[in-house]
């Protein structure tokens, strides 16, 4: 016999078998797949984010650069934490920074080339599903979770045309089959639902990171962030890059990006529960500022911002972070002033203020390491005696005098910090308000307390993708928890023995079942509602001669 | 009223009103547990004991809600600020919760002990850090900071639950599999519950005290008039209850609990005023943890099959994961308006995440084929632990942003 006679199915393409890895590229191929493999285990993802959260464990047990750098500091100098030794482990690894560290980067990365790998095949195979998938008809009902009997006077095909515009109104897919000699299975409407949302509620769920992550690596590159503090009635500050504190653009964010408005604190109002039996005693109960704005290009107005609102100015939020008070601190060398600002200090612990003042002016520097107590009251000897009150009835400013070199560029000083290794002490001294001292030559004068606030300025356009992102999440988590793919089918037999229809309705759920016990209830109920018909003894099934069976549905969770 | 009464009036309603109704009720509940499998004379009691619970219970619930409205009152803002609070108002939902469930949707009245156990065992834990009431810091008083919070302590609360599911289905389960194993070795000659642990062995568990040995003995409720056949079934039955109980061995029970509470509890060790404190309220939290679980091991016999509890853990898991994704949402979108950033890995940002990546090992646990059952459940009660250590740690060993909150 000729080849080409033979129908195609006796010839079938044999297989080509994979050639067995030969050469470097073959091998380096044979990884990437085996890798890939790997990686779209769900074990695999689940290792991946058991390092995830390690990682966030030993972040939050040391403390992390861009947090707390002072504490960073002083672990490395050995001065706190367990170390220097350790330390330098520490920084070798990338602890200090976990969440830029190499390591960090590499799980996230596995964690996403992973989600990728899992995705892949579970998206192909729901679109087959949802485009494919037809309900399946019976031949018995056999078995069933669920199963109710009726009878009714109406004919079968109307039954069964009530009971598939019952489901179809109920966004059931409905498949009608009639018996006929070809496929002798009994007269059905066979029905499913969920059919996409459990599995398409999770690919939503999953995908919802892929968004999430871009927002989040968008964000990095596009934002800004800086902050500043404002003195009262001070001529405020500029939106630009070089009148931040601290400042942190975007890889992307140019320097003229910024919206060069202006903002001035006009007041700011801060009170607390100041009886010391009250409840909550010593907390603030007012945090707000009445601010001046000046867009870039418009008028001026004014606004307020308090711990709940922060400000919005042409997609620039300012927020109100922290405050403290700001003394005015003269300092006279020979009849000279060489320092004549506020101080910003900030709060510690002990509940007083702490600053310090920095004269390069004079010659040697003059520097002061200053303490104010904004709540210090004359005593019965008539010394003040500080408390911990931070409302500002009797203040009182501490100082410690130094001179020498200041050191100002030669070391990393923040401006409420003197490096005192080349300066010398010459004394303490303490004023009230308005009160004037002198101490070796220097004469050191209070006239003034304001309050200081500091603002954050940020600039964020990634923060909608983030909310669509979240909600695509929670949309998508709903589903996959809670939707359920389940089936139904409606059987209608004539009676032999009488002119009414044996009608039977039988389904099952792969989840849920306790829920679908419910709808099927109520499903049943409606049918007979709309048919008229009257409970009945199980009905025998249709075919007897076949033993019954569980009708083929691959069952799944 | 002046705020003071208020005060101490929401204190005396919590603390032992609350407490002691709630404990009540739960003895109550499961003293009628034990009557579920048992003489007809004995069932009838078990009714009254159920109803006397109900009625506690309600009462515990009352007395709970009043003082949470007295303890608002008296501070004039929710009573959300800071651990305390908290605390409280998780137990609160979590009982209520768990009690509507059990009662009305999945119809076991018979389980409702354990709830009430839980939810007193919380209380009792939120007096470890009782703060009298007072206002709340303004920086942290936005108009919507009590959804991200209340949606986290509503989390919480069916967290709880939910271990205390697992935690009983793996009592539950263990000491099943001590049975099946004792029974396979003696060959099947002992006569120990040979008429249930045929039910046991092949999977599908079916409840002993579902079909009652003693239920033909009329409903004359006369324990003495039993036929001498109902007598050897129900010393049966009894041999089956105490070879439950000795299939969990009750040193390894104790513990076990004991360090795992310990994984959270050295936090007292660590941040009490005292080091006596600290280890005062260390052993009390961890001997409640194991005196709790050793109740629990004499009422093995009489919990639902595993089956039950194993299903019912996933389906507060995954409640209450839908709540703490919600409302860790919400908390970065509280975060964003507040201190102009969404996300700042602070120490609660952080133990917020972690509880969500652990959570979401066990649904994934659940999900696949292989691991369902204990290998689950005991992620179930590892993520418990991450919730609680993570809480804990938050709030007293790092001292974040948050901090000032409370939570
Ligand atoms: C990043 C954090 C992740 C979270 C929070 C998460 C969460 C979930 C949740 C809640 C479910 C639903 C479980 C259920 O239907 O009962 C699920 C299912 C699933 N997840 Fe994830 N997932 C994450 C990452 C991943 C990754 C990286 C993979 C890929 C390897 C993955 C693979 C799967 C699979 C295959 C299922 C379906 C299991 C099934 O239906 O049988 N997940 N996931």
């Amino acid at each position: 016999m000729p080849e080409s006679a033979l129908p195609p199915q006796q010839n079938p393409p044999v297989r080509r078998r994979r050639a067995a890895p030969s050469g470097p590229v073959a091998f380096v191929w044979e990884s990437v797949l085996l890798g890939w493999r790997w990686l779209a285990r769900m074990r695999t993802a689940l290792y991946l984010l058991l390092a995830l959260a390690i990682l966030s464990i030993v972040a939050t047990a040391v403390p992390q650069e861009p947090n707390v750098p002072s504490t960073v500091t002083t672990w490395r100098e050995g001065e706190a934490g367990p170390g220097v030794g350790v330390s330098r482990v520490l920084d070798a690894i990338g602890a200090y920074d976990v969440y830029g560290s190499a390591i960090f980067l590499a799980v996230l990365l596995a964690l996403y080339i992973s989600l990728t790998a899992c995705l892949i095949p579970r998206i192909k195979a729901w679109v087959r599903l949802v485009r494919r998938s037809q309900p399946p008809v019976v031949r018995h009902l056999g078995a069933q979770d669920e199963r109710t009997d009726f009878v009714t006077d109406r004919s079968p095909a109307e039954v069964r045309a009530a009971a598939a515009e019952l489901l179809g109104r109920r966004r059931w897919r409905v498949r009608r089959h009639d018996a006929n000699d070809a496929d002798p299975r009994p007269d059905q409407v066979a029905a499913e639902a969920g059919l996409w949302a459990r599995e398409g509620g999770s690919l939503v769920f999953h995908l919802s990171f892929y968004v999430l992550l871009a927002a989040i690596v968008l964000g990095q590159l596009l934002t800004f962030e800086g902050q500043r503090g404002v003195v009262e009635g001070d001529p405020g500050f500029r939106d630009t890059a070089v009148s931040y504190w601290a400042y942190s653009p975007g890889r992307w964010f140019g320097e003229g990006d910024h919206q060069g408005g202006r903002l001035e604190l006009e007041r700011f109002h801060v009170d607390w529960v100041r009886d010391p039996l009250a409840p909550g005693a010593g907390q603030p109960t007012v945090f707000r500022s009445d601010v001046r704005v000046t867009p870039a290009d418009g008028e001026p107005f004014d606004a307020v911002i308090d711990s709940t609102r922060p400000l919005n100015l042409d997609g620039t939020r300012i927020t109100q972070l922290d405050w403290g008070y700001a003394p005015r601190v003269v300092v006279e060398v020979d009849g000279e002033v060489v320092h004549d600002t506020f101080l910003t200090p900030v709060i510690t612990d002990g509940g007083f203020f702490r600053g310090a003042v920095k004269a390069p002016a004079a010659d040697p520097d003059v520097g002061l390491d200053v303490f104010l107590y904004p709540f210090a009251p004359d005593g019965e000897d008539g010394r003040p005696v500080p408390t911990g009150a931070p409302w500002a009835d009797a203040p009182l400013l501490v100082f410690q005098q130094f001179r020498g070199d200041l050191r100002l560029g030669a070391t990393q000083q923040t401006i409420n910090e003197l490096d005192v290794e080349a300066l010398t002490s010459q004394g303490f001294g303490a004023l009230r308000l308005g009160q004037s001292m002198e101490l070796e030559g220097v004469t050191i004068t209070f006239p003034e307390l304001r309050r200081w606030v500091g603002y954050q300025v940020s600039s964020r356009p990634q923060v909608p993708y983030l909310l669509f992102g979240s909600v695509l999440l929670v949309v998508g988590l709903l589903g996959s928890l809670y939707a359920y793919r389940r089936r139904l089918w409606v059987v209608t037999m004539e009676d032999g023995a009488a002119p009414r229809t044996l009608v039977t309705v039988a389904g099952r759920s792969f989840q849920r079942p306790e829920a679908f016990e419910e709808e099927f209830a109520d499903l049943v109920a409606e049918l007979m509602a709309a048919t008229g018909g009257a409970p009945a003894a199980p009905h025998p099934d249709p075919d007897p001669q076949t033993p019954t069976a569980t009708p083929a549905v691959e069952t799944t969770r | 009223m002046g705020s003071d009464q208020l005060a101490e009036l929401s204190r005396l309603l919590y603390f032992p009103t609350t407490l002691m109704l709630y404990l009540g009720a739960s003895v109550v509940y499961l003293y009628a547990l034990t009557t579920t499998v048992g003489r007809t004379a004995q069932r009838e009691r078990g009714r009254l004991a159920q109803r006397l619970g109900g009625i506690l219970a309600v009462l515990g619930i009352t007395a709970h809600v009043a003082h949470e409205i007295f303890r608002g009152l008296a501070q004039d803002r929710l009573p959300l600020g800071n651990m305390f609070e908290v605390t409280s108002l998780m137990a609160l939902v979590g009982v209520v919760v768990g009690l509507i469930h059990l009662q009305f949707v999945r119809r076991r009245p018979e389980l409702n002990g354990f709830v009430l156990l839980g939810g007193a065992l919380v209380l009792g834990m939120a007096m470890l850090m009782y703060a009298e009431p007072g206002p709340l810091m303004p920086i942290l008083d936005t108009w919507w900071r009590p959804f991200p919070v209340s949606l986290l302590v509503g989390a919480m609360g069916v967290f709880a639950a939910a271990f205390v599911f697992n935690a009983l289905y793996l009592l539950r389960d263990t000491a099943e599999l001590a049975v099946a194993a004792e029974r396979s070795r003696s060959g099947g000659g002992s006569t120990v519950g040979a008429a249930y642990v045929g039910d046991v062995s092949d999977g599908s568990v079916t409840e002993p005290a579902a079909d009652p040995p003693t239920s033909s003995s009329g409903s004359s409720g006369d324990g003495a008039e039993l036929d001498p056949d109902d007598e050897r079934e129900h010393a049966e039955l009894l041999a089956y209850h105490r070879a439950l109980r000795r299939g969990v061995p009750a040193v390894k029970l104790a513990i076990g609990p004991f360090l795992g509470t310990a994984l959270v509890s050295w936090v007292w060790l660590v941040t009490a005023d005292t080091w006596s404190a600290g280890l005062g309220r260390f052993l009390t939290v961890n001997l409640t943890m194991v005196a709790a679980a050793l109740v629990a091991r004499w009422f093995v016999p009489f919990l639902p099959p595993t089956a039950t509890m194993d299903g019912l853990a996933h389906r507060t898991t995954a409640f209450a994961f839908v709540l703490w994704t919600v409302g860790t949402i919400a908390g970065a979108m509280w975060a964003e308006v507040s201190w102009g950033r969404f996300w700042g890995w602070d120490p609660k940002e952080t133990g917020a995440f972690l509880t969500w990546i652990a959570y979401a090992g066990y649904l994934h646990a659940r999900a696949t084929r292989g691991v369902k059952g204990r290998g689950a459940a005991w992620i179930g009660v590892a993520a418990f632990i991450v919730l609680m250590g993570t809480y804990l740690i938050a709030n007293y060993v790092i001292v974040g942003l948050h901090s000032y909150a409370d939570l």
